[in-house]
């Protein structure tokens, strides 16, 4: 179809964050169990529980995971209805694979090194990409060019 | 295009939220730089804005707090809006349900954002989210009618 390129970045992206999510179980379960937690007795809590009792550098696997929960929806929603007004191809397809890319940086930077001010950089530059998607979309929706 | 009016508020609520990212780090970034410099080492790695809640100001950090809500509640707006748009449900009284929960965002954002008194803001979610569920239940009505 015309104009749906972009849900091509769309499905990367929704990949990567099971990607992420398959890390943080695989890295996250030895943790807790080498802390003495026995998950078969917990009842309540929730995963900010971890913060601290298993290394910082597993709760960043689970940090990221939680955080490609939160830009990216808007993201989604934006590559979506441009794909349902059929301006999906070109500049926009671009620009969704552009934010991808980045976004797996972000992920590689925020749980295997974390240096906060690059984990910033990197995330502006997403922002970024994402405004341009938003006003292109916007433009197309709104003024109808 | 016939159905696609609602995807005007749609792009307008993802503009409003790239407006509160820019307003947060606005804010917030001066903040941070105005903090006592933490030298030791690892200070520079791993931290989320959790971690921010107890350094700077309760105002500061509000408009992080309604950036962060922005991603949660509006993901299920997105969701919907989207799927009335893809069965041609998107005009009319559809599209300004929409426009209101979306009107009722930005005035919950400014009010988070500055005065903050929970009473109204809790009023402001509530009005946005019965919005919510009159899209809801209309998307459910037009797919199982």
């Amino acid at each position: 179809m015309n104009g749906t390129q972009i849900v091509g970045p769309v499905i990367a992206l929704a990949g990567w964050t099971m990607l992420i999510w398959a890390w943080m179980i695989a890295t996250r379960l030895p943790a807790l169990r080498a802390a003495g937690v026995q998950l078969g007795k917990l009842r309540g809590g929730t995963g900010r529980n971890a913060d601290g009792v298993v290394p910082d550098r597993i709760q960043w696997k689970a940090h990221n995971y939680n955080h490609l929960h939160e830009a990216p929806t808007v993201f989604y929603a934006v590559a979506l209805a441009l794909a349902v007004i059929g301006q999906g191809d070109g500049l926009n397809a671009w620009l969704a694979w552009l934010y991808v890319a980045l976004r797996i940086v972000h992920s590689l930077i925020q749980t295997l090194w974390n240096k906060v001010i690059w984990r910033l950089a990197f995330y502006i530059a997403t922002q970024l990409v994402i405004a341009a998607l938003v006003l292109r979309a916007a433009c197309h929706v709104i003024a109808g060019s | 295009m016939i159905g696609m009016e609602i995807l005007k508020p749609l792009a307008v609520l993802a503009g409003w939220t790239m407006l509160m990212w820019v307003w947060m780090y606005a804010t917030r970034i001066p903040a941070i730089n105005k903090l006592p410099k933490d030298g030791s080492a690892g200070a520079d790695q791993g931290w989320t804005g959790a971690k921010l809640e107890a350094l700077l100001a309760p105002s500061i950090q509000w408009k992080a707090h309604n950036y962060n809500h922005l991603h949660e509640a509006p993901t299920v707006f997105y969701a919907v809006a989207l799927a009335l748009a893809m069965i041609g449900q998107g005009d009319g009284m559809n599209a300004s349900i929409a426009w209101a929960y979306v009107a009722l965002r930005v005035i919950h954002s400014l009010w988070q954002a500055t005065v903050n008194k929970v009473a109204v803001r809790f009023l402001l979610f509530a009005l946005s989210s019965l919005c919510l569920m009159a899209l809801v239940l209309h998307l459910i009505m037009a797919l199982f009618h």
